[in-house]
Formats: structure tokens, C-alpha cells, sequence
């Protein structure tokens, strides 16, 4: 069987290494150019340290920052194209979803999946193997069920000193009635090992840049699932696929692609490579754009709509007392008590992070208080000491507010063209009521915490920030969490859903399109876990029908 | 007496050995000897000139980090587990 692998990136490199270990013989398509190994050196070099901006990016295949935005509102959520995709930038925070995520359209908010959380546990248990998750299963399973006797790869991180500080002041007091808990988050980060496992890659040090590169290499990225390919996958970057080809009968036969040298142009040549299957893995809003432009998978005029993020609302303050910020992973708790609840028919669930690295997301922290305090005259011995008093102290709640499916969030083809002459993506995309309820909703409950834990809040949305909106008569703001889904979502049927609970495309019996695309709903997680557990699935499906 | 170390000593908090121990002074020497107190004390504090960091050393190396008692995010391994401890307090 020869498997064509568009994208090798989180899902892609899953795919290719099970087919591969099966007998496959497997090519994978990357647009982006090989991984830059001076990203930590551009990292430490930039003056604003964004997720995207350690890696090298070519003007023939563009990252997300070519996608053409209509508004009303802005994504804001990067990704990028090289190899290893997004997942070299990501956080490496993997908690599941929950039971009850599954359901939203249950709630009248969202869709279903075809798939219950038990359906997807098992690939839960494989993608945690595979990627190497440091969590405890004793702590995870007081909000989520994970089976009894499973144990994860590593065992939890240590948490923050911070974390403890927050922990010792609300774990067990009540907001709208709902008991606090600060639990940790599992963690795609090398720890202590449980007996018979064995880390890939060094123990994390600390070095506090996880997101966007970790110096030695303690977070999982695909390219460690890479180094595990069998010889039966090949890799070619710089590949830019524009077009599938079907027969009358819907088989996928064909997939056109650009292939660069050139990092600065467009230059390219035209190939075809013949395939028995094809499995789309290029992101959400790439793999739509490549059923577009190829007019396949469409019956359901489902392909691009759907569109999801994870709006996130920051709230920043000042401790009562030191407590080191930007030490150690980004996060590693939370308060996980708002994902659920009869509240959700209401207004949107939200998870809460703990940050572990001051303001600097939230405000550009410590450039930002250097400079405020320099601007207000300090000098010498009292901005050292008032530098040390203001960034010690600091910490930063992300929130991570879940958005329904819609169909009117949708990705189509821009009038643009890229550099190779292909359409670029174009994004309408809303925050709905009920998002916008859900943001408010999380700010109380942030503004209740900092009371409980008597901190300063430095929290402002000004008119002029990014993102500004007032809903009822409140100032808000969002940030964007990377996590896009929903554009090729999952159904139980091809009137209303572009791919079955494999991610086979319902109209090509031998087209895949996985990653965060195929998820329903979003939930509160963090989706990257969720998207591995699926794509493992997928490939188990494509190794049985095979056989 | 070195005038660009003391002048950066007075205005930054920090000694004129904690500034040579950086090992920037010639390089921040020349890039802002004359240059306003704010941009050399920005200079000192976030590594940042004229809204372009030079070296990765100047990142590494920014003050602010110093008096907050961390290394620069990126640039240095406390160990496994050493965020659980306590802050470390700034010298002064």
C-alpha cells in the first residue's frame, strides 16, 4: 500500500510512523522547509518573543499570517508551516477532554461527535505512550475518568512554588458554589519515568521558553516521532500540495504538488504522485483550504465552516508576596472545576491555567515595567529595587473559554494568491453571546480569586489593545490560543459532516483529513492530545482495513 | 575610573563589577556612550537597542532578570524541580 501524507506535523508524523511500522510504503508531504537549527539563537534574539518567530519560514509556503482576515472578529491563533508544523512551537500541555465535551450539541450548543470519550480512551492511553506525558493518574482522574490501574509514562511534574501559594489559599473554598481544586496539568515534558519507561530526549531543566523552543529538547515535538519513522517513510519538504485528483467513483488517485528550493521566492516545479491513500494532515485551516481547492469532500457544503478556537481571557496581578515568576514550565496547574456544569447551556465552560511566567504574555513583562518605571524616573539603586518588586510578585491567569461550532466561522478562498499562485485562506470568524457570556463569566470568578488570594489586579482592556470588545457594558479582551478545529468536522452522517468517526472524507473511500479539523467541539482542553489520540486511531483503522 | 561604567552603574542600581561580569561593557560602550540615561539604562535592563536586541548575550544577560533573581527564559538550566523552591531575593 503506498499512503501520500499531507503535512508533517503533529498528526502527520502519528500517521506515518504507524502505517510505516505496518508495512506501508509511506511519503510524507511537508510545504514547509526542513526544521532551522539556530531557532533558540533567533528566540534569544528577538525582540518580541512570539510563537512563531525562532523558525524559518519561506515565502513560498506562508505561515499563518498569509491567511486573509474578514472579520468580524480576529482569529489570532498562528500556526506554522515547516516540518514538525505547530507542534514544534506548542506548549505541551495535554489534558483530555471531557465525557460530556462529546456532547455539546446535546447542550444546543455545538455538535455531538460519532464518538463518546470511552470510544476514544484507549487512544488517549496510546497517545500519552507515544508522546510521553509526566501527570499522575490518581490527581486526573478527580475530574476526568481515567481507568483504574492506568498509569501515565512519567510521573507528574513538580509544581510551581506558585502554584502551591495559589493551592494553600483556594483549594477548598467555593465560587457560585463550585469547590476549587488546583490540580496539575499533565505535562508533554520529560520527568521521572515509572518503571519501564524510557524518555526520549533530556529531563526538564527549567529553562522557562517551552513555548516557543525548548533548548534541550525535553518537550515533545513531531520530530521525535520522526526518529522513530521505519524506513518505509520518506520525507520530502519543501512540498507544497495544491490539488487532489478522484475518479468518477470518488478514489482519490493523484496529488498535485509545488516543490521550492528557494526560501526568499516562489520558484517552483510541478509533480504528481499516484497514491491508494491519502491522508490530509496540513492543519485545520490547510487542510480546507486543500479540499477547496481540489472541489472534493464537499456534498455536505461542511468543508471549511466550523471553525473553533479557544478565545482566552488573561488576568494579571501581583501576589502579596514573591513568589518567582518565569521559572519553569508555562503552566502547570490549573482549576479545572468551570469546564462543566448545568452553566454550560448557558454560557461557554473555561478552564483555568495557572501561568507560571509572570506578565510576560499578558503585558511583556519585565521590558514593559523597566520601562514604565525608568519613564517615571527611577534610577539607580531604586529601579533595581522596585524592578525586583514589581516582576517578583507577578502571575498571570489564562483562561481558556470553549466556542461552539458554528458554520457561519468559516474558512474559503481568498481573491489572493501566495507566491505559488494557490488562493490563500480566508477566515470570517465570531465570537458568539454565548462565548462572550462565557468570557465575562471567567472574569468573575478571576476577580473573585484574586480577592481570595488578596492580590493586586493589574488587570486593564483598554479600547486601543487588540482584540477589544465591551459586552455588557464591560471592557473585554482575548488573546488567541493556536488551537483552530472544526473546518472537516465529524459526523454520523454525509448530509451534515465531512468526515465519518475515522476521518474518512464520507465522499472518498481513500481520503483522511485529520488533525484538530475533524473535532466537533473543542471543549476546554488544550486540543493537541486529543488530535494524537485520533490520529492514532485513524492509523490502527487504516492498518486493519489493509490487512 | 572607567566614565561609561560609572555613569551605567549610577543609573542601572548595579555595580561596576556586576557590569563587567556581564561582559558587555565594551560592546555597550560603543553602541551608547553618550547616549540618553533612558536608553542606557533600556540597554542595560532588557539587552534591547534601539528596538533591536544585538547579541544573544545582551538578552541573557538584561538586568531586569538580575534584579528579579531568574535567568533570561531560554538561556540557563536551574534543574529539574527548582521552580518549587522559593524565590531567590535580589542581591539588594
Amino acid at each position: 500500500m503506498r499512503a501520500v501524507v499531507v503535512g508533517a506535523g503533529f498528526a502527520g508524523s502519528l500517521v506515518a510512523k504507524v502505517l510505516g511500522d505496518n508495512g506501508f510504503r509511506v511519503l510524507v508531504l511537508e510545504a514547509g522547509a526542513e526544521s532551522n537549527e539556530d531557532a533558540v539563537s533567533r528566540y534569544r534574539k528577538a525582540l518580541v518573543k512570539s510563537p512563531l518567530v525562532p523558525f524559518r519560514r519561506t515565502a513560498a509556503a506562508p505561515s499563518s499570517d498569509y491567511v486573509v482576515d474578514t472579520g468580524p472578529h480576529s482569529l489570532a491563533s498562528p500556526y506554522l508551516r515547516m516540518n514538525g508544523g505547530t507542534g514544534t512551537a506548542w506548549t505541551g500541555i495535554t489534558p483530555r477532554m471531557r465525557p460530556d465535551d462529546f456532547r455539546t450539541g446535546d447542550l444546543g450548543r455545538g455538535r455531538n461527535w460519532p464518538l463518546s470519550y470511552d470510544d476514544l480512551e484507549p487512544s488517549y492511553r496510546a497517545a500519552e505512550w507515544e508522546i510521553g506525558i509526566a501527570a499522575d493518574a490518581d490527581e486526573q482522574r478527580r475530574h476526568v475518568p481515567i481507568p483504574e490501574g492506568y498509569r501515565y509514562p512519567m510521573h507528574a511534574l513538580p509544581r510551581t512554588f506558585l502554584d502551591d501559594a495559589i493551592a494553600s489559599v483556594v483549594d477548598g473554598q467555593r465560587i457560585d458554589g463550585r469547590e476549587l481544586l488546583v490540580v496539575g496539568t499533565p505535562q508533554a515534558r520529560n520527568g521521572v519515568p515509572v518503571d519501564g519507561y524510557h524518555p526520549d530526549g533530556q529531563r526538564c531543566a527549567g529553562f522557562a521558553s517551552c513555548v516557543p523552543v525548548c533548548p534541550e529538547g525535553a518537550k515533545y515535538t513531531p520530530h521525535r516521532t520522526q526518529r522513530r519513522w521505519s524506513s518505509t517513510v520518506e520525507l520530502r519538504t519543501r512540498c507544497a500540495v495544491n490539488r487532489l485528483h478522484a475518479d468518477e467513483s470518488g478514489r482519490v488517485t493523484k496529488v498535485d504538488y509545488q516543490r521550492y528550493e528557494d526560501d526568499t521566492s516562489g520558484r517552483h516545479t510541478r509533480h504528481s504522485v499516484e497514491a491508494d491513500v491519502v491522508v490530509l494532515a496540513a492543519h485545520a485551516i490547510e487542510n480546507a483550504k486543500l479540499l477547496l481547492l481540489s472541489g472534493l469532500a464537499n456534498s455536505s457544503d461542511q468543508v471549511g465552516r466550523n471553525l473553533m478556537g479557544h478565545p482566552v481571557l488573561l488576568t494579571w496581578g501581583l501576589m502579596p508576596h514573591p513568589i518567582g515568576p518565569f521559572r519553569g514550565p508555562g503552566s502547570t496547574t490549573g482549576i479545572e472545576t468551570f469546564r462543566s456544569g448545568p452553566e454550560r447551556r448557558e454560557r461557554a465552560p473555561f478552564r483555568i491555567e495557572i501561568g507560571n511566567w509572570g506578565w510576560g504574555w499578558s503585558a511583556g513583562s519585565p521590558g514593559s515595567d523597566t520601562a514604565e518605571l525608568v519613564a517615571a524616573g527611577l534610577r539607580g539603586t531604586a529601579l533595581r529595587q522596585a524592578v525586583a518588586e514589581r516582576v517578583s510578585r507577578q502571575f498571570t491567569l489564562q483562561i481558556e473559554v470553549e466556542q461552539e461550532a458554528d458554520p457561519a466561522n468559516r474558512v474559503t478562498l481568498a481573491a489572493e494568491r501566495d507566491a505559488l499562485g494557490t488562493p490563500r485562506p480566508s477566515v470570517h470568524y465570531a465570537l458568539s453571546e454565548y462565548v462572550k457570556d462565557g468570557l465575562l463569566a471567567s472574569k468573575r470568578v478571576s476577580d473573585r480569586l484574586f480577592e481570595m488570594l488578596g492580590a493586586e489586579d493589574h488587570t486593564a482592556y483598554k479600547p486601543d489593545d487588540g482584540h477589544y470588545f465591551e459586552h455588557n457594558g464591560e471592557p473585554l479582551r482575548y488573546w488567541g490560543a493556536g488551537h483552530s478545529g472544526g473546518t472537516h468536522v465529524m459526523g454520523s452522517s454525509p448530509r451534515d459532516s465531512v468526515v465519518d468517526q475515522w476521518q474518512r472524507c464520507w465522499d472518498h473511500p481513500n481520503l483522511y483529513a485529520v488533525g484538530c479539523g475533524s473535532m466537533p467541539s473543542l471543549g476546554t482542553s488544550n486540543p493537541s492530545l486529543t488530535m494524537a489520540a485520533l490520529a492514532l486511531r485513524t492509523a490502527e483503522h487504516l492498518v486493519s482495513r489493509a490487512r | 575610573m572607567d566614565a561609561f561604567v560609572e555613569l551605567s552603574a549610577e543609573l542601572t542600581g548595579f555595580s561596576a563589577e556586576e557590569l563587567r561580569s556581564t561582559g558587555l561593557v565594551e560592546q555597550y560602550r560603543a553602541l551608547a556612550e553618550g547616549a540618553p540615561e533612558a536608553e542606557i539604562i533600556q540597554l542595560w535592563y532588557t539587552g534591547v537597542w534601539r528596538g533591536a536586541i544585538p547579541t544573544e548575550r545582551a538578552y541573557a544577560e538584561g538586568l531586569a532578570w538580575k534584579a528579579v533573581g531568574v535567568a533570561a527564559p531560554g538561556t540557563a538550566a536551574p534543574g529539574f524541580g527548582s521552580w518549587e523552591r522559593g524565590p531567590r531575593r535580589s542581591a539588594r
